[in-house]
């Protein structure tokens, strides 16, 4: 039997030693400290989350180091296992401390204030002689202490028990709670949303299922792929700046769509300003231009449609003054082509960059060209964005305007409202017109586009519940200071002898001058006079 | 006024408030050397006179802008500095009539005011859209007194763990070649202690006679001081913290994104909240605690100069 016994004792004995581990203050103190540690290592070495082409470039230049922080996590610190087992055992340990704690508090809020029996031991004591009675010196001591908001209990007359300032042990316990309910919304809503980008150019309607979003959509681990459906509309993109170049705002115009196509509502999305609907956020992201471009061989259409273009600026370059990038792929073509198109929006600005040497940002439609540049070979990458030129060879290149026609393949224009095409542009027209079997391509207008974020994340008022909370909570689990207080008296003579004592367990400094008032009022309450002898009164 | 004259006055009054720290810095370490009491009359007069002129580059700047004066790091220093001076002297010298540590503190603000004209300086500018919501104004300005407080708070630990070694230096070599006082050693009857000692709470409370050589309050009193402070300003970073995650949803679509600035931001709050855990558990009380405190401060500097300065992120507005 005692043989049985042995092993399981010894390991309920090893599980009572974790579990005391776990609740010590030391053990959460210390996994405080590794969760700060593990922090700062999260923010020395470049994040996969947070910048990717970093961690790429990081392993590019140290491939020992890096393939050691891929293997440990370090590229991914927030979302590493360890990152998780530090989180878990503090909150573990968290719990271990707190369940004792709250069971205490529920306790000792069922419970009256206990009486004490010998009150010359307590930090501040004082024993003096009253005129009144044990009755009315208890009665008119409890009714002092409840007036300084004391929880008091009265027992037979002769003693009172008064303590204050549980709402500081019930703030603590609300803020570290608070933390368990942080923790567990932040995972049920990470875990179950998604975040993504969409690109709508103006007129155009997007609608929130996966293969429509930028290709940088992230989804939590617990997401099963129930997207939304809202569709969004953007009417209209503006954005205004200062004269120095300076944004001042950007905002969409969308139209809001629910999942069957019907409208909803419209919506202003502004930055700081997010449109919030059908369980997903809407934030304006970014923007850009999108050419209208039309593309034929002969009477076949190619491509019909707007080109949303990007930029590539130097660090040091002011973006609104690059000119925007995009791309035509025309996949159906033997051999395959594409025409890379570069945008500059405001003819104007450029040219008068061109003539001072100082960049002018390009913020408004004005006369807009484009160059174009064609590429003939093999498409890598017909689905993706950028243009892999390696298998290609560049042919022709020319200028097109908006509202004319090119000839793609001579590279001259057709047709073009001639006004618009500044002098130096001169005498690039076609001479004998297009080819009948010509690649034609034409800039009819040119559109903007807007970026939004997309976001799913149904936890956001849970975790902003469990800040307030935390926040509240924190401020009397600082700053109420707890006070016990303990009167007796028994007869004598005529009136009677009175003890008084407490203790303060926070502010010990203030504690003296409050039980000095405090003992003069339950004197003068009971008939006495004040005639504080320094020797009665006292801390010891 | 044009906003070229604000900006003028603006940048006036802080090299103003700038040279008036540093005269106050010489004269409060003067007064801790030498203990005459017009010393400490002088140096909190020009420490006023110094945080008015912070004051007046604050608001000058606001009108220069024509926005709340504090969008970059440069307009976060001079805030940071008025607010450090502006505590120190209410709490420290106002409430707890603690007179020495003047010096540490105008040290401080004199740092942190350099440092903002050699790295940080910018003109008075517009912000960027993503700047223009009131959580900013709210999270900003919450995290800056906090940084203040916490900020003084720490420089009192460094204070205190200073004189806590100069304690034990003394206690020791008391114990080993002072004469009893019952023979008539008293330090108290020292000839060489200044005569003005046994005035205010600069007096050491339940310190050893030894201590009042020294100029400084007890380690009892500084780390008290040291607590007061960080016990005020743990709360108030939470609650930055709190508002410029709301803020990061409002502007980001995501209220925590480990981005370094938010990443460090946590790892001090995480720190101070070990601080004020350590100073309720035994055994860690009083220097263990104190090293916290330090590590804290670090964490501090880190969050408010480091990141940036040298760590790229969403927020670096630093230039």
């Amino acid at each position: 039997m005692s043989a049985s016994d042995g092993p399981r004792s010894s390991l309920s004995r090893s599980v009572a030693l974790v579990w005391r581990t776990l609740r010590s203050m030391r053990t959460a103190l210390i996994l405080l400290l590794m969760l700060a540690a593990a922090s700062v290592v999260g923010s020395l070495i470049p994040q996969i989350p947070n910048s990717p082409e970093r961690v790429a470039a990081y392993e590019l230049d140290h491939a020992t180091w890096g393939s050691v922080f891929r293997a440990s996590g370090f590229f991914d610190v927030f979302g590493s296992w360890w990152f998780a087992l530090i989180t878990a055992l503090l909150f573990v340990s968290l719990v271990a401390c707190l369940l004792p704690r709250s069971r205490a508090l529920i306790r000792a809020a069922r419970q009256r204030p206990i009486q004490a029996r010998e009150l010359d031991g307590f930090p501040s004591y004082v024993r003096t002689r009253v005129p009144a009675g044990p009755a009315t010196v208890t009665a008119e001591a409890a009714k002092l202490l409840r007036r300084k908001r004391y929880r008091v209990a009265v027992q037979d007359d002769v003693s009172v028990a008064g303590e204050k300032g549980s709402l500081r042990e019930i703030g603590s316990l609300a803020f570290h709670w608070a933390f368990l309910l942080l923790l567990v919304a932040i995972i049920i809503g990470k875990g179950t949303g998604y975040v993504g980008h969409a690109t709508i150019v103006e007129g155009e309607t997007w609608t929130d299922a996966e293969l429509n979003y930028d290709g940088d959509l992230r989804t939590g681990r617990f997401f099963r792929g129930a997207f939304s459906g809202t569709g969004i509309t953007l009417v209209d993109y503006e954005d205004a700046y200062r004269d120095t170049g300076i944004p001042m705002d950007f905002q969409s115009r969308i139209r809001l769509l629910n999942p069957d196509g019907s409208f909803a509502r419209e919506a202003d999305v502004r930055i700081n300003h997010p449109a919030v609907f059908n369980g997903i956020r809407i934030y304006q992201y970014g923007f850009g231009w999108a050419a209208v471009v039309r593309v034929a061989e002969g009477a076949r259409v190619l491509f019909d449609g707007p080109v949303v273009m990007g930029q590539d600026p130097l660090p040091d370059q002011n973006p609104l003054a690059t000119p925007w990038i995009g791309v035509v792929k025309l996949t159906s073509l033997r051999p395959q082509q594409a025409i890379v198109l570069e945008l500059f929006p405001d003819a104007e600005a450029y040219f008068r960059s061109l003539q001072t040497g100082v960049a002018q940002p390009m913020t408004e439609a004005n006369a807009p060209f484009m160059r174009y540049q064609v590429w003939e070979g093999k498409l890598l990458d017909a689905s993706r964005a950028g243009l892999d030129t390696r298998f290609m060879r560049a042919t022709t290149s020319g200028l097109i305007g908006q509202g004319w026609s090119v000839d793609v393949d001579a590279g001259c224009a057709i047709s073009g409202p001639g006004d618009a095409v500044p002098a130096s542009l001169e005498g690039i027209s076609c001479p004998d017109g297009a080819a009948p079997d010509a690649l034609t391509m034409s800039f009819p207008a040119l559109r903007q586009y807007s970026r939004l974020q997309i976001s799913h994340d149904a936890t956001v008022p849970y975790v902003l519940a469990a800040a307030i909370l935390i926040v509240v909570g924190l401020l009397p689990a600082l700053y109420v200071s707890r006070r016990k207080v303990w009167v007796r008296a028994r007869p004598d003579d005529t009136g009677s002898i009175v003890d008084i004592g407490g203790f303060a367990l926070q502010r010990k400094d203030r504690f003296d001058e409050e039980f000095a008032t405090l003992v003069d009022a339950v004197v003068r309450a009971s008939g006495g006079t004040v005639d504080r002898d320094p020797q009665e009164v006292g801390s010891p | 006024m044009t906003t070229a004259q604000w900006a003028r006055l603006s940048s006036d009054a802080f090299n103003a408030a700038l040279f008036g720290y540093i005269a106050a810095m010489i004269v409060s370490f003067a007064y801790l050397a030498f203990r005459k009491g017009w010393l400490h009359t002088a140096a909190t007069a020009i420490g006023i006179g110094a945080l008015v002129a912070n004051a007046i580059s604050i608001v000058a700047r606001g009108a220069a802008a024509e926005r709340t004066p504090w969008g970059n790091m440069y307009e976060y220093s001079a805030l940071l500095t008025f607010l450090m001076v502006l505590g120190y002297l209410w709490i420290v010298e106002a409430r707890a009539k603690v007179r020495t540590v003047g010096g540490f503190v105008y040290g401080l603000a004199v740092i942190t005011m350099a440092m903002a004209v050699s790295f940080f300086y910018v003109g008075p500018t517009a912000l960027m859209p993503a700047l223009n919501s009131y959580w900013r104004q709210i999270h900003v300005t919450s995290m800056i007194v906090a940084s203040s407080l916490l900020g003084v708070g720490c420089l009192f630990t460094v204070v205190y763990l200073l004189k806590l070694s100069g304690e034990r230096r003394t206690a020791s070599r008391l114990q080993t070649q002072a004469p009893p006082p019952i023979m008539g050693g008293s330090i108290a009857s020292d000839p060489s202690a200044p005569p003005d000692f046994a005035e205010g709470a600069d007096e050491p409370v339940g310190a050893s006679a030894a201590s009042r050589r020294v100029g400084l309050p007890s380690s009892a009193t500084l780390d008290g001081l040291a607590y007061r402070f960080i016990r005020f300003g743990f709360p108030v970073w939470t609650f930055g913290v709190i508002c410029g995650a709301i803020w990061a949803q409002q502007t980001w679509g995501r209220y925590w994104g480990w981005d370094p600035k938010e990443t460090w931001s946590f790892i001090t709050w995480v720190v101070f909240a070990g601080y004020l855990h350590a100073r309720a558990t035994a055994g860690w009380r009083g220097t263990r605690a104190a090293v916290v405190a330090l590590i804290g401060f670090v964490s501090l500097l880190v969050t408010y100069y480091a990141v940036n300065l040298w760590i790229a992120g969403l927020h670096s507005y630093a230039k």
